[in-house]
């Protein structure tokens, strides 16, 4: 009998995250139903809070998975703080939840799009990005994202990203690469 | 059926309000839909969780057709009870069995059904139908040959009966079987609903003892329960009011020569929000919306009971329901067992019911390699993760 299992948490700031995780995900193998989603209800102000509360919670879960191995995937924008600031961030988050941060042995994947989303978009869409740069234009439909996600999906799979690629896109694709390939 | 419908109100009526605190304790059932080697285990709530089509519904079927079978209502092979199309399609055998443990005014009964399907499914009989309370034997019928005993396990007459219906509906409360009657009013009081607001009936011709599967005599179920006692109905619309918006009272109408029409009282203001300028109307119980009609039914469970308490099993209560009214109506289900209820199982996958039950009273339902259904206890809780019940459970990490 199919029962569902999920085996990926995405915790994400929003349904333009969701939506192009969701997409990469599928193009690389991965089923639908194995993905659970864990977005903000509100809008992009308070979204950043929320990935930062929850993101000790669901550390604390994967950790916790019996059975199949469990494994979670962040996205937060990393604005003007970029890779290494959310990633300290985050970590502070656990600490004040008394949770132990992220180790290397934790299967967790934290992207940080920097400047955010829209910087990759343009990336994938054959631009030279500057990631100090927060106007990229946004998607008209967070589906949009599609031809990215393959274009990303493909560079994953022959494991070369095109020069110059944004570094907070190089950093999620060495994670990718270490968690699951 | 008109004659066993008469048996089971004279049955209840001749049974005293001591009998009627009925627990079960345990079901277990073989060769019936995807039930095979099934056993569940039961407390005084339950909340029956599990995939799509892993059996919830089919016990409560199986349930179903043992309260009609036991009240005398129907065949053996009816539809509704054990038609040769429930056996189990990737079993060989033919014999179908049902048990149930309970406890009924502090006697534990074991009662056992077996059903043979011979020739294909042309020939259906009840090969045994046994019935012991704690180790004294109270009913033996097998192959259509019945031995009566006493309360205290002293043999009583044999005789004949027909092998296609229960014979055990047929035996006659009397001084001397005191404890078999008890058992058999806890079984006939069961209720096993799914509501269906849409196939009510908002009017009624005549009283009905028993609930039907989906409530669709609702009417002629409450018109009993006011005549039995009219008390309860002034719980039952007390609890109506905070729920329904304008709501005052129901009451039935006489709608033909023998008919009564469920109808509803509301009150609206007009929006002019002026006392004394409000505006009285009235809704049959076919006007509601389906989200009333449920809130209807599922409280009159609560509070209809008659007075004497019984079993209620309940699939998908939530169907049709605000959220904001589903916990409210949950809260009253627990505060109602142990009154108006001796138990409660409910089938839900609603996040509400789930982390509001689950912990305490959770059972899985699984399906195995083989095909066949599971029960255990919901061994996830919230601590393991840090998560609602319910997320767990969405995520299959139950």
């Amino acid at each position: 009998m199919m029962s569902r299992n999920v085996r990926i948490v995405v915790l994400c700031e929003d349904r333009q995250h969701e939506s192009f995780v969701r997409r990469f995900m599928r193009e690389v193998g991965w089923n639908t139903r194995s993905l659970r989603i864990a977005r903000p209800r509100a809008g992009r102000g308070s979204a950043e809070q929320f990935v930062h509360e929850r993101f000790p919670v669901e550390l604390q879960a994967v950790r916790s998975k019996r059975g199949e191995q469990a494994y979670l995937i962040v996205m937060v924008d990393g604005d003007s703080r970029g890779v290494k600031g959310r990633r300290e961030s985050l970590g502070e988050a656990c600490n004040r939840q008394q949770t132990e941060p992220p180790r290397d042995a934790d299967h967790v994947l934290v992207c940080v799009p920097t400047w955010n989303i829209e910087s990759w978009f343009a990336y994938l869409g054959g631009e030279t990005v500057d990631e100090a740069r927060p106007d990229y234009p946004r998607l008209s439909h967070e589906r949009d994202c599609d031809p990215f996600a393959r274009v990303l999906a493909e560079m994953c799979q022959h494991r070369a990203l095109r020069s110059p690629s944004p570094a907070s896109l190089q950093d999620a694709c060495d994670g990718y690469q270490h968690l699951f390939v | 059926m008109r004659r066993a419908r008469l048996t089971a109100v004279l049955n209840a009526r001749f049974v005293s309000r001591q009998y009627a605190q009925g627990v079960l304790e345990r079901i277990c059932v073989h060769n019936y839909k995807c039930l095979v080697d099934f056993e569940l285990r039961l407390q005084e709530t339950v909340l029956l969780l599990g995939s799509n089509g892993v059996g919830k519904t089919a016990v409560l079927d199986v349930m179903f057709g043992l309260r009609e079978l036991l009240a005398g209502n129907v065949k053996v092979t009816d539809p509704i009870a054990f038609h040769p199309s429930t056996l189990t399609r990737w079993q060989p055998q033919n014999e179908q069995t049902i048990e149930i443990q309970a406890v009924v005014g502090g006697d534990r009964f074991h009662y056992r059904l077996a059903i043979e399907h011979t020739e294909g499914g042309k020939r259906s009989r009840i090969a045994c139908e046994h019935l012991h309370g704690g180790d004294t034997p109270l009913f033996r019928c097998e192959l259509g040959e019945v031995q009566l005993f006493r309360d205290n396990g002293s043999t009583g007459p044999t005789y004949q009966t027909d092998w296609t219906e229960s014979a055990l509906a047929r035996v006659v409360p009397q001084e001397s079987n005191q404890r078999l009657t008890s058992f058999m009013e806890a079984i006939r009081g069961m209720v096993v609903c799914t509501i269906r607001p849409a196939l009510m009936r908002a009017e009624s011709t005549r009283e009905e003892v028993l609930l039907d599967r989906y409530a669709s005599n609702f009417v002629d179920w409450y018109r009993h329960a006011l005549q039995e006692n009219p008390a309860s109905t002034v719980a039952h619309v007390e609890s109506l009011r905070p729920v329904m918006d304008g709501f005052n009272n129901v009451h039935l109408r006489q709608s033909g020569l023998d008919s009564r029409a469920l109808m509803f009282d509301f009150e609206a203001d007009g929006g002019s929000g002026r006392p004394g300028h409000s505006t009285l109307y009235k809704l049959r119980l076919d006007e509601l919306s389906d989200g009333h009609r449920a809130l209807v039914v599922l409280y009159a469970l609560l509070h209809l009971k008659h007075d004497r308490g019984g079993v209620l099993l309940l699939d998908e209560p939530d169907n049709y329901l605000a959220l904001a009214e589903i916990q409210p109506w949950l809260v009253a289900l627990m505060d109602a067992c142990g009154e108006t209820l001796s138990q409660a199982v409910v089938c839900s996958h609603h996040p509400e019911l789930i982390d509001y039950m689950g912990a305490d009273c959770g059972v899985v339902l699984r399906r195995g390699p083989s095909a066949d259904t599971s029960a255990e206890p919901l061994a996830a809780s919230v601590s393991d993760y840090g998560l609602s019940l319910s997320e767990i459970v969405a995520r299959g990490w139950e």
